[in-house]
């Protein structure tokens, strides 16, 4: 049992690499990409529109198939690692966008007025006033979505990356001892998934503590 | 000064202000539209500086909407606004450089006071001083410190705005828009969201303010404030002023049948 741990654990920094890696992805793209989405042009803001709800309407596995075998596999060279963090990443993007859409409409009218009548510029505006909040109603969201991306990176291993899944299909290739190693592989996966509930959990009740303290 | 009704003409008995020649803030032919609701019609208005204004009248007459023009929070749709020198006309894109000029000069209290609930009351009060006035946080806080002193909250400085009451949370508000020093500030129903008690709070800072002659604009239901406080009294319905002139004379001897009708309503509440 301990030998099937020991060889899973080869699994691990690659599953952490690539939820970490498409998940930060996500939410840096989320912002540009909620913009477009928030345009005060109708034709920039229905293609955004439709964009999201098409990324987000495929499942993550055609998603990566089309990015690696697809893209990947005539027009661009990437490795496995590669297309997963990009395939998971813009699936991120997308998800993230409609969240910091409800987020900032979560934002009272008034902070934006305040902000205004107080001179603030655009980006003092959004930095100062609006961020904060909007983090504050995003965490939650965002923590959900993160371990289901946890999850969801088992795909990788379909285009190679050898993640825990991969590893556990490869342990048990060798060893036949199916039970013990995808019990292995859940452990841990929820290993992996307490700590980031934990920390949302934290972050959540230390913003909260703190308006009203 | 609208165009459409003038105005109580009774002379003044008790103008404390020192009027000047010129004009300090001139509304001319202020239009707003909400697509196809035209909100205010051909408003046109002037204060001097040191003038306390109150405007009063039925709800959806179009009070909040004239104030939000003035600092160009709702731009009108027509018209044009000036204050001092620096001239805003609707429909002409005006510069960032103007509106600033323009905003700079112009404190705004909400009914709703809109504190910025994650920063505490001191960084409330010191943000916008330190961003747009350059003020070093040392200085600001400084500042923002003896501005809470004098609405009597300097002991909430540490504090989030969520820990204080209503008529505590608006004072904040007070000292906050003052901590830009403005020329003229703008009260939009400043206690219509507190019990009596604690708009009494709120109703004395603003008192202070007058008697040290700030030129203030109030949108307010408190009758008798607007009367005893303010040097002119402005009365809107439907988008338009039906009349305006010395306080005491619109509020006891109204002119206009739409006004007697108001202030009837109200003192009969």
């Amino acid at each position: 049992m301990f030998d099937v741990f020991k060889a899973m654990l080869d699994g691990v920094p690659w599953t952490i690499a690539v939820t970490l890696l498409s998940f930060t992805i996500g939410c840096l793209l989320g912002f540009p990409i909620c913009w477009l989405r928030m345009s005060p042009f109708r034709v920039i803001s229905f293609a955004t529109a439709s964009l999201v709800l098409i990324i987000r309407s495929i499942p993550p596995i055609v998603w990566l198939f089309f990015v690696f075998f697809g893209a990947g596999g005539g027009l661009l060279n990437l490795s496995p690692i590669a297309a997963a963090v990009t395939g998971l990443g813009i699936i991120t993007a997308a998800q993230m966008s409609e969240v910091y859409r409800g987020a900032l409409s979560a934002v009272p009218v008034g902070q934006y007025e305040a902000a205004h009548v107080l001179n603030l510029n655009a980006r003092q505006r959004f930095v100062d006033i609006i961020l904060p909040q909007m983090l504050r109603i995003v965490v939650p969201s965002a923590a959900t979505y993160a371990i289901s991306l946890l999850k969801d990176s088992a795909v990788a291993s379909t285009i190679g990356v050898t993640d825990i899944s991969a590893v556990a299909y490869q342990v048990t290739q060798q060893t036949f001892k199916g039970i013990e190693v995808y019990t292995t592989a859940a452990l841990l996966y929820l290993l992996l998934s307490v700590p980031v509930a934990l920390f949302s959990r934290w972050l959540g009740a230390t913003l909260n503590t703190r308006i009203s303290k | 000064m609208s165009s459409v009704s003038p105005v109580s003409t009774a002379a003044p008995s008790v103008i404390k202000v020192q009027k000047t020649e010129q004009a300090f803030l001139s509304l001319k032919g202020l239009h707003k539209s909400f697509g196809p609701y035209e909100v205010l019609h051909d408003v046109s208005l002037e204060m001097h500086k040191g003038e306390v204004l109150a405007i009063i009248g039925p709800s959806g007459s179009g009070k909040s909407t004239l104030l939000r023009c003035i600092n160009q929070l709702s731009p009108p749709t027509a018209g044009s606004v000036s204050m001092d020198g620096v001239t805003i006309e609707a429909g002409c894109s005006s510069s960032r450089n103007d509106l600033v000029k323009l905003r700079r000069r112009i404190g705004m209290v909400f009914q709703s006071f809109n504190l910025f609930p994650h920063l505490t009351v001191l960084q409330n009060v010191s943000l916008a001083q330190v961003r747009t006035m350059g003020r070093s946080k040392r200085d600001a806080d400084k500042k923002s410190l003896e501005l809470l002193d004098r609405v009597g909250l300097a002991n909430k400085a540490e504090l989030y705005p969520a820990r204080c009451s209503g008529g505590q949370q608006q004072r904040i508000a007070i000292a906050r828009a003052l901590a830009l020093e403005p020329e003229l500030m703008l009260f939009d129903e400043p206690t219509s969201a507190l019990d009596p008690e604690l708009g009494l709070e709120v109703l004395a800072v603003m008192k202070e303010l007058a008697n040290e002659g700030m030129s203030m604009i109030m949108v307010t239901h408190e009758m008798h404030f607007a009367e005893t406080v303010s040097d002119r009294v402005v009365v809107m319905a439907e988008g338009r002023i039906l009349e305006q002139g010395i306080s005491r004379e619109v509020m006891r001897n109204p002119q206009h049948e739409r006004v007697v009708q108001f202030l009837r309503a109200v003192r009969d509440r």
